[in-house]
């Protein structure tokens, strides 16, 4: 009786898991298939023909893969140096105003940036910061730092206090308290926030036309005309590549967290 | 002194930036839909922009379309949310659930763009599915195919946000699913209690809070996202924020209080949205420090 009624679980769940994974199908079959037209559902021969022309033919995708990752790195980078302290002094202080600020930092999680970007468009014309890179980056630290503050906050509320006092006693500043003692423990949150920021600027494509006007060239921005109405093989790599992005900066973090905590258990043995 | 003004100093360069970039976004963009700061440089009060949107029937139709859509999208991925942790759980934990659980996450890495194009080339008229109902007969032709992308019901856009959304919920409930377990299941099947009834007896009211929740924060995103309706949705009516996108960069300069209008009522909403979703979340995890 209990292995029946495991079973018919087991069925269920596989029908969903199938429907789950049936989007990704037509997007690897689209990418690599001749000539594939309706009614066809499996390629009768295969090509490279879309690779080609993304990665040999159009010489924009090598400026969007660029543009793309220095704008997510530059966004990792500034959203880490300014959360780094914020978190610190969110999580260890009590201090007036506290929860109204916490309301103002996080807020950018709910109410969507592109309001806040739309309203300030008049100002970044006049400071010459639309159809720039730097705009860009700008704008997409309003969606991420939130992320960023919350993963660092997380991380921080774990570290024992005792521990900083302790270094404090044996003498040393605060500059050498936060390398030796804060940094290594935050480390995993900063390198969690990094992951999540990077995947949300990457994503945008809303963001950085407003703001890039079509002229800073990312992913998503030379993705878009050939996914809405061209040509699907085309349109497909694209699709593959943007993901691919995705999913290997999901498995360089897990790398790098899975062995930091293995060094780290290591040394408390 | 430093040790009063320390907490505020480290937080400073944070919400200067977060102040100043979205907060003075949203005020700038309040003012210049209540008349300041226009193009010819002149600056005189008027509500014009917020009359003119109220009575304007795009507007009204624009908003309904996008509250229905939302509310649709949330519940549903909400329950699909629920049935699946739900089949997991009582599946138990081993190696495979571990995998599946892993596979239900996959979606949440495609970008939404992504995902809207995957839904597209699934569901479209030529899509995939098309060719095979067409194969196994169900359908006679390529126009048999029910309209699924940019279509007067937005299913496209509903398909894309349960696909991409569901992931989310249930990501947001698996931490409490783990603390509950460690601390209750063993002493409710000393009681006697089945893996049925605890989920129903014990797990359920407690995720209930985070449930609803982080159903909200997708009503929330959904109701304000731009991307997923500007691939699949239809000529007309308009979701808000491409509706306010199209009136402020194709419309005319004059218009362009009136998309801002729009934008703070998108803000507005959003942000109540939000508050709620807050003290829900708050309320579960006092709920759950309780027991």
């Amino acid at each position: 009786m209990k292995k029946q009624g495991k079973g018919t679980y087991y069925i269920i769940i596989g029908i969903l898991l199938l429907a789950f994974l049936l989007p990704f199908i037509p997007l690897v079959i689209n990418s690599f298939a001749y000539n594939f037209r309706w009614p066809r559902f499996i390629p009768s021969n295969v090509t490279l023909r879309a690779f080609k022309y993304v990665f040999y033919e159009n010489s924009n995708t090598y400026e969007a893969i660029l543009n793309t990752l220095i704008i997510a790195i530059s966004v990792v980078v500034i959203d880490v140096i300014i959360a780094v302290p914020a978190a610190f002094s969110l999580v260890r202080y009590e201090f007036k105003g506290k929860f109204i600020i916490k309301a103002v930092l996080f807020a950018p999680i709910i109410i969507p940036s592109f309001t806040a970007i739309m309203g300030m468009y008049v100002v970044f014309i006049r400071l010459s910061l639309t159809e720039s890179i730097y705009g860009v980056i700008l704008a997409h630290i309003l969606p991420t730092l939130p992320y960023m503050l919350k993963a660092l906050m997380v991380s921080y509320g774990t570290l024992d206090i005792a521990l900083e006092q302790q270094a404090m006693v044996l003498g040393s500043g605060p500059i050498s308290r936060f390398i030796y003692i804060s940094l290594p423990h935050i480390l995993p949150g900063i390198v969690t926030g990094a992951s999540l920021t990077f995947l949300i600027s990457i994503s945008q494509y809303f963001l950085t036309f407003l703001v890039g006007g079509g002229k800073v060239i990312t992913i998503s921005i030379v993705m878009f005309p050939f996914i809405s109405g061209g040509d699907n093989a085309i349109g497909s790599v694209y699709g593959l590549l943007f993901s691919s992005l995705a999913i290997i900066n999901l498995i360089l973090i897990d790398l790098l967290l899975k062995k930091y905590y293995k060094k780290r258990y290591f040394k408390i043995i | 002194m430093w040790q009063k003004s320390r907490p505020y100093i480290l937080i400073l360069p944070s919400l200067l930036i977060i102040g100043t970039l979205f907060f003075g976004g949203l005020i700038l963009g309040v003012l210049q839909s209540l008349g300041f700061m226009d193009v010819e440089g002149n600056s005189h009060f008027t509500i014009n922009a917020y009359k003119q949107l109220i009575l304007s029937k795009d507007f009204t139709n624009s908003l309904v379309l996008t509250l229905k859509v939302a509310l649709v999208s949330s519940v549903l991925s909400g329950v699909l949310a629920i049935v699946l942790i739900r089949l997991l759980f009582m599946l138990g934990e081993n190696r495979k659930t571990a995998i599946f659980r892993k596979i239900f996450q996959m979606p949440m890495l495609v970008p939404h763009i992504t995902a809207a194009y995957l839904i597209m080339l699934l569901f479209m008229k030529s899509g995939w599915l098309s060719s095979i109902t067409y194969f196994v007969g169900i359908t006679k032709s390529m126009d048999a195919f029910p309209i699924v992308v940019n279509d007067p019901n937005s299913l496209g856009i509903i398909l894309t946000y349960i696909w991409k959304e569901t992931p989310f919920i249930m990501l947001m409930i698996f931490p409490i699913m783990s603390r509950i377990q460690d601390s209750w299941l063993e002493i409710a099947q000393v009681f006697g209690a089945r893996r049925q009834e605890f989920f129903v007896e014990v797990i359920f009211p407690l995720i209930i809070p985070t449930w609803l929740s982080s159903m909200l924060i997708v009503f929330a995103f959904t109701f304000s996202d731009f991307e997923v309706p500007y691939l699949l949705g239809e000529t007309y009516p308009k979701f808000i924020s491409v509706y306010s996108y199209n009136m402020y960069y194709n419309g005319q300069l004059s218009d362009r209080p009136m998309a801002l209008a729009a934008n703070f009522i998108l803000a507005i909403i959003t942000a109540m949205i939000g508050g709620l979703a807050y003290k829900l979340a708050k309320k579960g995890y006092t709920k759950e420090v309780r027991w």
